[in-house]
């Protein structure tokens, strides 16, 4: 298995770690096994995509390393630590300090307006000055470019915009890792492209670890590792080049 | 770290109003809700309370004072409004009730306290028959001639009905020995030749005829009537001094140091009061007051066929010269009457002036106060009369007094309330008379006696045994003492001819010191009940009196307990309206909550923990619990303060007494908005609470699923 390191990103082991993770759901009297037995590392700062057709395991992979679900057998290891042995409340904890999280839908709070969606993490963290947490709030909506539509709430945007203020969310807590589900899904290609070029933009200066699922071939040609699933298993794990 | 709570409340509440804008249907019907619910307990509680100050006032005003002291012994509760043992309630007694007043008098915030008795005595009537023989005998005795000749017509007219009477009983009996012997006797009565003696001078035959009346025909006309009159012993200047809503109708108050006795206006006028003008007055108030209609109410249709069919009594009390005036009155007001077979021209045109419908009553009802009512007995009593009294002692001998009428009086505001006429008012010395009490002079004759002859005391309750299980079988016939004994009674009114009333005048210290049932204590304003019978109580054990201290409520019996009643079925409605709400609150939250799983799901992913959920969840209701209230709680008092203005009629004289008057107008207390928002805030919480934990356990994985 290779891993390409981004530059500058600390050397201190994987910020992600599975190993020999399985993933068991029950459907009636049957079991499905989302996963089998699947090993994976991912370094700090890497920009990865997750691939493969509907059913291969790809929800279930981001679910488990965005601390949403743990695993039926095998370890996840997120910095170090194994998601098993945390009690509901320290991976919620977990998930608000160390995760951001875009979705297909976006997922934004209807009744709340662009910077509130964005500042809700942060009221949720605590600990920042009002001030300063406005300051971080203006800056995250400047840099996703939405600083014009600040108090518009989501009904109000487009979907791009949508996924820009999702994005801006994820991003204002500064998490070590950010998973996104599809988050090109329902936008057109364009968008879609932007979005992306805005994902790895934010990488490459903020060293921000991304792993997105995706079953699009254009989204792919953006990332810089691949993770092809099939059936519950690691079918392909490569780096793509830049040039694709 | 924990979460910046300012913030977080400040997000989490913009949030909830977010929401209830957005689900406007939901936050409608959920928030319509709570706007009744909360105007629902502002209005309720708003009157209850008023209510509830407006009896107090009846009954702390009228008779009970704010407090009553009664004997700590009493076998029963103190029921001034009547109790359930028919006046045969037992409270005990307070033997000296100078010592209660010297006591209770000097406690700080006390303005008065007032002596009281309650007793039922029996009042009785002599039928028409014997009054109108007693009548002709004063008549002949003064020689009256002119009144004589009316009488004999008067007893002439009654001798025919009585022997019609009579006749039509022995009809249907099958043992007819007395019967024939009492209508030989009436027959007798109506011979011309009996009546001839009228004419003449001799007096002694006058007499004899008289007496063959009054022993043979009399008595087989019935007993006449017997009223039931509840009383209440007092000082009666004091009393008229501290009960403000007492007022005198008719006569003059009891003089100081006079007996007497102040009739009940509202006792008078639906107990004793003449059967056919009482039938009159319950259609026209029924009709003026409560807009009912005979036509539309079987029970007033039936009052109404009752008073037209009662003609013959009224008839029956004219004199001849009345009878023809009225005669002649009546026949312009209906001309086109006609006397049907055997009926007199009168009685006719009578019957015609009593027939009354919705559209003839009030004119009619004006025409027999106008014109019949001035010529007839209204009342079994006049003021000024002396009426006999009759009363079971303690100690369980009938007792008679015969005390004066020296008025009419009523509770101010509360004329037409039946339970404002609970009681007539006695001086204290008749009360004691009647209550058995006697003197330290009498007791000492009795004793005397008593050593004299080798009797022994027994009182009613150990009667029995000392009747069949003693060994002594000497015992007391006479157990109270009195002067005024029944026989000397009896024989006062043989000799005079009438009743001559009991007008020994008393002192002030006579009075005061002797036995009483009970006392009032009047508080100065201000001065709260709860904390002033804490004192008083306190101050009559320190003092050694054996004597309990209860509140206007307490004292008042069942009637003290109406509010509690009508509070406990208030509450009930209420708690019914919020189950209901409840369940319905709950369901839509509930479905709200569904319906929010994905972005509850998305909350919890981002990072909030579980009580978050649950605030955000809870404070949407909370907050709407906060604008629905006070919209409601702002009804509410809107509709009280409407009702203050327009005032609710009482419809019964059971309402008239709650409200304390003829109409209610309820005020709106910060209390009762208080505990209105309080309730419904309440309820939102509680039926919110399931639909919350519901929330608090949508798992952050919901959010990763499809929309």
């Amino acid at each position: 298995m290779s891993a390409s390191t981004a530059p500058g990103a600390p050397a201190s082991g994987p910020i992600v770690e599975l190993s020999a993770v399985t993933k068991d759901y029950p459907l009636g009297k049957l079991t499905v096994q989302a996963l089998r037995g699947v090993d994976l590392r991912i370094e700090r700062g890497e920009f990865i995509a997750i691939a493969g057709p509907s059913g291969s395991g790809k929800t279930t992979l981001l679910n488990l390393v965005g601390c949403v679900d743990v695993p039926t057998a095998g370890a996840v290891r997120i910095e170090g630590q194994s998601t098993s042995e945390l009690s509901e409340k320290q991976l919620t904890t977990l998930r608000l300090h160390k995760l951001g999280f875009i979705f297909q839908s976006f997922n934004l709070v209807g009744v709340l307006d662009v910077f509130q969606n964005v500042e809700l993490p942060l009221l949720l963290q605590g600990g920042l000055t009002s001030a300063d947490r406005k300051r971080r709030v203006a800056e995250m909506v400047d840099k996703v470019g939405l600083t014009p539509q600040t108090r518009q709430r989501p009904n109000e945007l487009s979907g791009g915009q949508r996924q820009r203020v999702a994005i801006a969310r994820a991003l204002v807590t500064r998490p070590a890792i950010v998973m996104a589900d599809e988050p090109t899904a329902n936008l057109d290609s364009g968008t879609g492209g932007a979005i992306i070029e805005l994902m790895k933009d934010i990488n490459r200066t903020d060293h921000t670890t991304f792993i997105f699922s995706t079953h699009d071939a254009n989204v792919m040609g953006h990332a810089r590792r691949l993770v092809e699933l099939v059936d519950g298993r690691i079918a392909a794990d490569h780096p793509v080049s830049e040039a694709a | 770290m924990a979460g910046s709570p300012v913030a977080q409340a400040r997000v989490l509440a913009q949030m909830a109003l977010r929401s209830l804008a957005s689900h406007k249907v939901k936050s409608l019907i959920v928030g319509s809700i709570m706007v009744f619910g909360t105007a629902l307990v502002v209005v309720g509680t708003s009157l209850l309370d008023s209510v509830e100050a407006g009896m107090e006032r009846s009954i702390v005003k009228s008779l009970s004072g704010h407090l009553q002291l009664y004997d700590a012994e009493a076998k029963d509760d103190l029921a001034l409004f009547g109790g359930t043992g028919m006046g045969g309630d037992d409270y005990g007694e307070v033997p000296d009730f100078g010592e209660v007043q010297r006591v209770v008098q000097a406690l700080d915030g006390v303005e008065a306290v007032v002596p009281m008795g309650l007793g039922l005595a029996n009042m009785s009537r002599g039928s028409e028959l014997d009054r109108a023989l007693d009548a002709l005998r004063r008549a002949v005795e003064d020689g009256d001639a002119a009144a004589r000749v009316a009488l004999i017509h008067r007893v002439q007219r009654l001798l025919e009905l009585m022997h019609a009477d009579l006749a039509n009983s022995r009809a249907i009996t099958a043992d007819t020995t007395e019967l024939d012997a009492n209508l030989a006797h009436v027959e007798r009565a109506q011979q011309d030749a009996f009546w001839a003696p009228f004419a003449g001078d001799d007096l002694a035959a006058k007499r004899a005829a008289l007496d063959f009346l009054d022993t043979k025909v009399a008595p087989a006309g019935g007993d006449g009537v017997q009223y039931y009159l509840r009383y209440l012993g007092t000082d009666l200047p004091l009393f008229a001094r501290v009960f403000d809503r007492f007022r005198i109708v008719e006569g003059q108050p009891v003089p100081e140091g006079r007996r007497g006795l102040l009739m009940n206006k509202r006792f008078a006028d639906s107990q004793l009061k003449l059967k056919v003008a009482r039938l009159l007055d319950e259609l026209h108030d029924a009709a003026t007051l409560n807009d009912a209609r005979i036509a539309d109410d079987p029970a007033l249709a039936a009052k109404a066929r009752q008073a037209r069919s009662l003609y013959g009594s009224l008839t029956l009390m004219l004199s001849p010269e009345d009878a023809a005036a009225l005669t002649e009155t009546l026949r312009a007001a209906f001309p086109d009457v006609q006397p049907t077979e055997g009926q007199s021209d009168l009685d006719a045109l009578m019957q015609a002036a009593l027939t009354v419908d919705d559209d003839t009553l009030k004119a009619r009802y004006a025409f027999f106060y106008e014109q019949i009512a001035p010529r007839v007995e209204l009342y079994p009593f006049r003021v000024g009369d002396v009426l006999t009294l009759r009363a079971f002692t303690k100690r369980g001998y009938m007792k008679s007094v015969n005390v004066k009428v020296y008025g009419t009086f009523e509770f101010a505001g509360l004329e037409r309330s039946e339970l404002s006429g609970a009681a007539n008012l006695v001086d204290l010395m008749t009360f004691r008379d009647l209550y058995g009490q006697m003197t330290e002079a009498q007791q000492a004759e009795l004793k005397a006696i008593q050593a004299e002859v080798g009797l022994e005391r027994v009182d009613r309750a150990d009667a029995e045994a000392a009747f069949f299980g003693g060994a002594d079988d000497s015992v007391e016939k006479v157990a109270d003492g009195s002067v005024f004994g029944d026989f000397e009674v009896a024989r006062i009114e043989r000799e005079a001819g009438t009743r001559v009333a009991d007008d020994r005048p008393f002192t002030r210290e006579q009075m005061l010191d002797g036995v009483v049932l009970n006392a009032a204590v009047i508080l100065a304003d201000g001065v709260a009940v709860d904390e002033a019978k804490a004192r008083v109580q306190a101050a009559v054990d320190a003092a050694g009196l054996k004597l309990k201290v209860v509140d206007w409520r307490a004292a008042s019996g069942v009637i003290g307990q109406f509010v509690l009643v009508i509070r406990g079925v208030l509450l009930l409605a209420i708690g019914i309206i919020f189950i209901v709400a409840l369940v319905i609150i709950n369901n839509s939250m509930l479905m709200a909550t569904l319906e929010r799983v994905r972005e509850i799901g998305t909350l919890r992913a981002i990072g909030a923990q579980r009580r978050f959920v649950m605030a955000m969840v809870m404070l949407e209701t909370l907050v709407l619990g906060l604008l629905s209230g006070g919209v409601g709680a702002g009804l509410g008092a809107a509709l009280v303060g409407w009702m203050g203005d327009v005032g609710i009629p009482a419809k019964n004289d059971i309402l008239v007494f709650l409200f304390s008057g003829p109409r209610l107008h309820p005020t709106v207390g910060a209390g009762n908005l208080l505990v209105a928002l309080v309730v419904i805030l309440v309820v939102s919480l509680i039926s919110t609470w399931y639909p919350a934990r519901i929330a608090t356990r949508v798992q952050p994985v919901e959010a990763m699923r499809e929309a």
